[in-house]
């Protein structure tokens, strides 16, 4: 909770002080975010079994859910790109409802977290267009026409330039604006206030991560498909 | 499914996100263009008239992609009833 509002107070920046490391809050929370990653994918790992256990049947669904949502919508070539955004959206969803946890705070309400998602997914959409369609991947720029080409090319390079801008803009508004007003209504009156919030605030976070993995998946169906 | 599996392309947050993406393209297209204008005549000391140029670029690429956000939702749509959404290319 907080937002970056001045008051509350932080569980990990406070005990990361304690031991002598200067962190910013976001830094820590990420780092928190990736222990818990880790942890849980070390332990689904471990006991990897032909018949689910019960973490590793929520594991399936979510990521057996989400790689045919993939595939029906990029094709079979999707798989192959398919890990790196789920990844994207098993980081950005705990991210964002940490945010709901009183004493932590959201790693993605900072636009600094978010600015290095979205450069990440950025680079890594062009870097596989690059890699499926070496120099021909400038054709995707150039619009239908040749006669356009030139014009084309300026306003791609706009709209593929504002789309990092929009995801992180989009992501940092919407959470840190539903921190804001967690910690408004928390103020008004406790419990009536907040407490319907966090059902709603636990849905809009998690289509803020849906919306992440869509883009990244739309984007990336765009590098790999041919031209127009 | 809440993801829409494979065989059910229909899913009920997709089109929230969809609709979620399109204003904040629009908008930000515009400022990246507005920005690029902005730095290129700094560079070369032209001083309004790159801003105006890209920043009517700007405003077309915005448009541009909200029209090609609305063809591929159309085009989703279309692919629903009938044939393989992924298997026609625009």
């Amino acid at each position: 909770m907080a937002g970056g509002l001045p008051h509350p107070q932080f569980i990990v920046p406070a005990i990361l002080e304690s031991v002598g490391v200067h962190v910013p809050v976001h830094v820590a929370y990420t780092w928190v975010v990736m222990l818990l990653l880790f942890t849980i994918g070390i332990l689904v790992r471990k006991n990897l079994t032909l018949v689910p256990g019960k973490l590793q049947n929520v594991f399936e669904l979510i990521i057996g859910g989400l790689e045919n949502f993939c595939v029906a919508n990029v094709g079979e070539k999707g798989r192959e790109i398919f890990h790196v955004i789920v990844i994207l959206f098993l980081f950005i969803l705990p991210c964002n409802w940490f945010g709901l946890i009183p004493g932590l705070d959201a790693p993605t309400a900072n636009v600094n977290t978010n600015a290095a998602l979205a450069l990440f997914l950025f680079l890594y959409y062009n870097w596989i267009g690059i890699k499926k369609w070496g120099f021909g991947y400038i054709k995707h720029f150039m619009g239908p026409v040749p006669a356009m080409a030139p014009l084309m090319i300026i306003l791609e390079f706009i709209s593929h330039l504002a789309r990092p801008l929009s995801l992180t803009l989009r992501l940092f508004g919407n959470i840190k604006g539903e921190e804001i007003v967690l910690i408004l209504m928390f103020m008004l009156a406790p419990i009536v206030g907040s407490l319907p919030m966090y059902f709603l605030f636990m849905l809009a976070k998690f289509i803020q991560a849906f919306i992440f993995f869509m883009l990244g998946m739309i984007y990336l169906k765009g590098s790999l498909d041919h031209a127009h | 499914m809440l993801f829409g599996s494979k065989d059910k392309k229909k899913s009920v947050l997709t089109p929230l996100a969809d609709v979620g993406t399109m204003g904040m393209h629009l908008v930000v297209s515009t400022f990246i263009g507005l920005g690029m204008g902005w730095y290129l005549d700094k560079w070369l000391g032209t001083k309004p008239w790159l801003l105006l140029v890209f920043l009517v670029l700007g405003i077309v690429a915005g448009f541009r992609n909200m029209f090609q956000e609305v063809r591929r939702l159309n085009r989703q749509d279309a692919g629903e009833d009938g044939h393989d959404r992924t298997s026609d290319k625009g």
